[in-house]
């Protein structure tokens, strides 16, 4: 089981140039969603997408920039939900950039998805505890 | 199976609920001795297990005269599948990224 999302990638591009497209609105649209970004810690913008209601999801990501250093760390909450005043899903994306000799190496986290890295039963969800739970049915029900 | 919902994060996102199934991490609990850890009303805790039970979290079963609530997987993996769909977001849009950032660096 995982409880973040985690992804790594290298762009032969200087860091200030990934920056650039993390964190202006119009060059996020191009790769990401119809956004209100602004680079400023503590500002609370939406990403728009299209609804999935098979997710219970309307399609507004609620955003704030909770971190912010330039060209390094980018940090912002991620909720959502049915409507703005039902948000079950309250998560964290963090984008981190590293440069390197040839270019920058940009690693996104998203996680902390209810906290449920600090339940840990979650994280225990592994086979090994699966059995045990099927031996307590088997038992149980004998 | 049931579509997967983000109604999975609002059953644990009480701090109660996650302190229920902490405990039921440990061993599986009658409800009453379950019960025995919170300082709640009766129907308080029911309402909670009976969250707990709709989400899939947990079961309960009757064994002789008391009634067992058991961990289940069916409600981490509706967490899990909202997860994977993050995942999966998130991999085509730095797939996105990566192609517009490209175009710019050969123009």
């Amino acid at each position: 089981m995982t409880n973040s999302i985690n992804h790594t990638l290298f762009f032969p591009n200087p860091p200030a140039a990934v920056w650039e497209y993390l964190t202006n609105s119009e060059l996020m649209e191009l790769w990401l969603m119809k956004n209100d970004f602004q680079p400023v810690v503590g500002h609370d913008f939406q990403f728009r997408t299209n609804p999935l209601p098979q997710f219970d999801f309307d399609g507004i990501v609620y955003c704030k920039v909770l971190e912010m250093v330039p060209n390094k760390k980018l940090v912002y909450s991620w909720k959502g939900g049915p409507s703005k005043d039902r948000m079950t899903m309250d998560s964290i994306v963090e984008w981190t950039l590293t440069e390197k000799n040839d270019g920058t190496e940009l690693q996104l986290v998203h996680n902390g998805f209810q906290n449920i890295d600090k339940l840990p039963i979650y994280n225990a969800m592994n086979e090994g505890w699966r059995q045990n739970m099927q031996k307590i049915h088997k038992f149980l029900n004998t | 199976m049931a579509q997967p919902t983000p109604d999975a994060f609002q059953v644990i996102a009480d701090p109660s609920r996650r302190q229920m199934l902490k405990l039921l991490s440990r061993k599986s609990l009658t409800i009453n001795a379950l019960a025995e850890n919170f300082d709640m009303s009766r129907p308080a805790v029911s309402k909670h297990i009976k969250i707990l039970e709709t989400g899939g979290f947990i079961s309960i079963q009757g064994i002789g005269r008391e009634r067992h609530c058991l961990l289940k997987q069916d409600g981490f993996n509706e967490l899990q599948k909202w997860i994977n769909y993050f995942d999966n977001f998130w991999e085509s849009k730095l797939k996105k990224l990566q192609s517009v950032l490209d175009k710019r660096t050969q123009s």
